[in-house]
């Protein structure tokens, strides 16, 4: 490895802001969702459409109202569910935050 | 919303809220069961959702593959079973359940 | 951790362990450790004609992390103590 890294072009303006979005971290969004409407996705591919009611630091997460999509059609429905965060690829807001 | 006014402030706590009640379970290899609620282990620790279950049904779901792929249900009861929580996908207490 | 001292209190008994290779095993539990590997002594796997290479092994260590299930005997497991000492651990969990 014998390039060194380019040097810091200072004509270039900062990055643009996502134009509707949140600066927040990570770990902002993921307060921002409690309580919200959200899409959880599993590695398996299914989706858990409900209320996050709350998670923690492994993506264990509680959710309420939860519907279990599979290829598009609801396959089951669930009061509360708990879901094992190892299982999880994604957590997606399906509402305004 | 404060989640904290519900009872509920982490995931655990919902199947602390869940003991001796029936619950229902997805595990991994489409696998399903019912049963009532035991024990479950302490989370921060290795293997977290160890889960003890009793008067447990239990259902797989058997995909033949071939020119028609067809889905076949076994069913089978246990009376008192451990569940390693390595293969536990998903716990809900379905007498909650709309 | 409560599911240790339940296997703990377990021993001499017979359970039934099933493997996540599908393999179950029936035998007497020896042993038990934290990270619930477990001692099994005098065997018998469930579908023999589908193990053949089981039926001389009369007893086995079997490393935790394979266990899907462990089949217990309902008589020996007292349900009201262990949930109350779930509520106890989740309480003190609280309060660290």
């Amino acid at each position: 490895m014998d390039e060194s890294p380019p040097p810091p072009d200072n004509q270039s303006p900062p990055p643009p802001l996502p134009p509707t979005g949140h600066t927040g971290s990570p770990t902002d969004f993921l307060k921002g969702v409690v309580g919200k409407k959200v899409i959880v996705r599993l590695n398996s591919g299914v989706d858990y459409r409900g209320v996050l009611s709350c998670l923690d630091g492994y993506m264990n997460i509680a959710l309420e109202q939860t519907e279990e999509h599979v290829e598009g059609k609801i396959t089951n429905r669930y009061g509360d569910a708990f879901i094992r965060g190892n299982n999880v690829l994604y957590i997606s807001a399906a509402e305004e935050l | 919303m404060d989640p904290s006014s519900s009872g509920i402030q982490e995931p655990f706590d919902l199947i602390r809220l869940s003991l001796s009640e029936r619950v229902f379970v997805k595990l991994r290899g489409d696998r399903e069961m019912t049963g009532i609620l035991h024990v479950r282990a302490l989370k921060h620790m290795m293997g977290h959702m160890n889960l003890i279950l009793s008067d447990v049904e239990e259902t797989i779901m058997i995909v033949n593959e071939g020119e028609q792929a067809t889905v076949s249900v076994a069913k089978r009861k246990m009376g008192m079973l451990f569940v390693r929580g390595d293969g536990v996908i998903l716990v809900s207490p379905p007498s909650r359940t709309q | 951790m409560l599911i240790f001292s339940v296997f703990k209190t377990l021993t001499d008994q017979q359970v039934t362990v099933e493997l996540k290779n599908d393999l179950s095993i029936t035998g007497v539990l020896k042993s038990v450790d934290q990270f619930l590997n477990i001692r099994l002594d005098n065997i018998t796997v469930l579908d023999e004609a589908r193990h053949p290479h089981m039926m001389a092994v009369k007893n086995c260590f079997i490393r935790g992390s394979v266990v899907r299930y462990v089949q217990l005997p309902a008589e020996h497991v007292d349900t009201q103590l262990l949930e109350d000492a779930t509520r106890r651990e989740a309480q003190n969990q609280i309060k660290r």
